[in-house]
């Protein structure tokens, strides 16, 4: 029931407020602030792949037709959702993963959860900004924008980690 | 059914992953202009690119037919030449206008096989008695230069006495100054010919160009063979002793002219009443 609330929060904080704060369209400066990411990072362990994909889709869509770019964030949240699992694999403690619960600072500590975070964060820019570009012509681009966007972007996870830091 | 739902449980995230990324790039191509723009652009690239490899295989296979359409256009223009047509001006009361009526024609052949490393080497070509092929006819290269002399012939296949084979015997002249003698391989270097018989008060050079000389009714004249590389006259001999460096490299011979003289049957006529 959380995750659906959070579900829409995510969406309307990005699509209301983070989307006005982004600067600039063409050129390597660029400013972006993707926040709705972190519901992926935040889903339950146990979340099957499948729903967890569905819902990165769903999430990205939304996103998209506020953004006017159909498909891009939704490519690149499911690139995102699909790799969770082995970023999760990399990060798992020595005593493993209690299942039931979600990888968040509460759960796993603030240093744990901003590796984490910051990760799939980096992937999550890259998958955009190369989305966005569609060529590999462009990669200096593509990371730069990353380069640039991620800082940004990684504030307010820490942000609202900090705020609410809920427990499930 | 089973199959299909243990699949899906073994493979269903990757499954929904690919559903959902095709998903999100259609959508991106679909309504996204500078993406649709990259994406048609590339996708014509590859288009083409591929296009362009189609092509070069079609040509590929085309090469067949243009080698053929080769063959028979060189085949014309050594027909035309004066070297290969008869003569029939002949000065009456007066002189008739110069005419000539065709003596020698060619068939174009493909090296079967061939061997230089034998002391009496022969060559297989793909065209036979079908094609009008008869022993002793002569085989040039399709460069420049002799490759030997038609031995046998089958329906389809013919053998062929080597340049390099020690019983071959090629009538060869000086181009400058028309001395003629005998073309010769005594075994060894493939590239090297003897010239025999050419007397000692002819004048040869280094560099000097062989070439048929045509008296034998089985080459036409004046076919390049090779140029002189040394000339020795012993003490006390009256022939020179000359090494001849082919043109042609008989280990690599690839395409071949089959040389037929239209007037062959005259010559064996004479030939025979000669014998009598």
């Amino acid at each position: 029931m959380i995750h659906i609330t959070r579900f829409f929060a995510f969406y309307i904080f990005q699509v209301l407020i983070l989307k006005r704060l982004s600067i600039g369209w063409e050129g390597p400066v660029f400013f972006n602030f993707l926040l709705y990411p972190m519901f992926i990072f935040l889903l339950p362990l146990r979340t099957p792949q499948v729903v967890a994909l569905f819902s990165a889709f769903a999430l990205g869509i939304l996103v998209d037709m506020s953004y006017d770019s159909l498909g891009v964030h939704a490519g690149a949240s499911v690139l995102t959702a699909y790799i969770r699992p082995w970023v999760l694999g990399w990060l798992e403690p020595r005593d493993g993963y209690n299942v039931n619960y979600s990888p968040n600072k509460a759960r796993m500590g603030a240093p744990w959860f901003l590796r984490y975070a910051s990760i799939l964060m980096a992937f999550h820019l890259v998958f955009y900004y190369s989305l966005d570009a569609f060529s590999p012509v462009y990669i200096v681009d593509i990371l730069l924008k990353t380069l640039y966007s991620f800082p940004l972007s990684m504030i307010f996870v820490i942000m609202v980690a900090y705020i609410f830091d809920p427990e499930a | 059914m089973r199959g299909l739902l243990q699949l899906f449980a073994a493979y269903g995230g990757f499954l929904a992953f690919f559903l959902l990324e095709a998903t999100s790039l259609v959508l991106i191509v679909q309504y996204n202009h500078r993406q649709k723009d990259i994406f048609n652009n590339s996708w014509g690239l590859l288009t083409a690119a591929a296009e362009k490899q189609v092509d070069n295989i079609t040509e590929y296979w085309g090469l067949k037919a243009r080698v053929l359409d080769l063959q028979a256009r060189n085949i014309k223009l050594m027909e035309e030449r004066d070297n290969a047509r008869y003569s029939t001006a002949v000065y009456r009361d007066s002189l008739q206008a110069d005419s000539t009526a065709p003596m020698f024609t060619f068939i174009a052949a493909n090296v079967v096989s061939n061997s230089i490393i034998s002391a009496n080497n022969s060559l297989r070509l793909d065209r036979g008695a079908a094609d009008g092929v008869k022993p002793h006819m002569g085989v040039i290269s399709s460069d420049e230069g002799l490759v030997g002399i038609v031995r046998e012939t089958a329906e389809h296949y013919c053998r062929v006495m080597s340049l390099l084979h020690s019983q071959s015997r090629i009538k060869a002249s000086i181009r400058r100054n028309g001395y003629f003698g005998t073309l010769a391989w005594n075994g060894g270097d493939p590239m090297r010919m003897q010239l025999e018989a050419i007397p000692k008060h002819a004048e040869v050079a280094v560099g000097d160009t062989i070439q048929t000389s045509g008296y034998s009714q089985i080459f036409p004249k004046g076919i390049l063979i090779g140029k002189v590389e040394s000339a020795k006259l012993g003490p006390g001999e009256n022939f020179y002793t000359i090494t001849v460096k082919l043109f042609n490299d008989l280990s690599k011979v690839q395409y071949v002219y089959i040389v037929d003289n239209l007037m062959r049957d005259e010559h064996e006529e004479l030939d025979r009443a000669e014998d009598e």
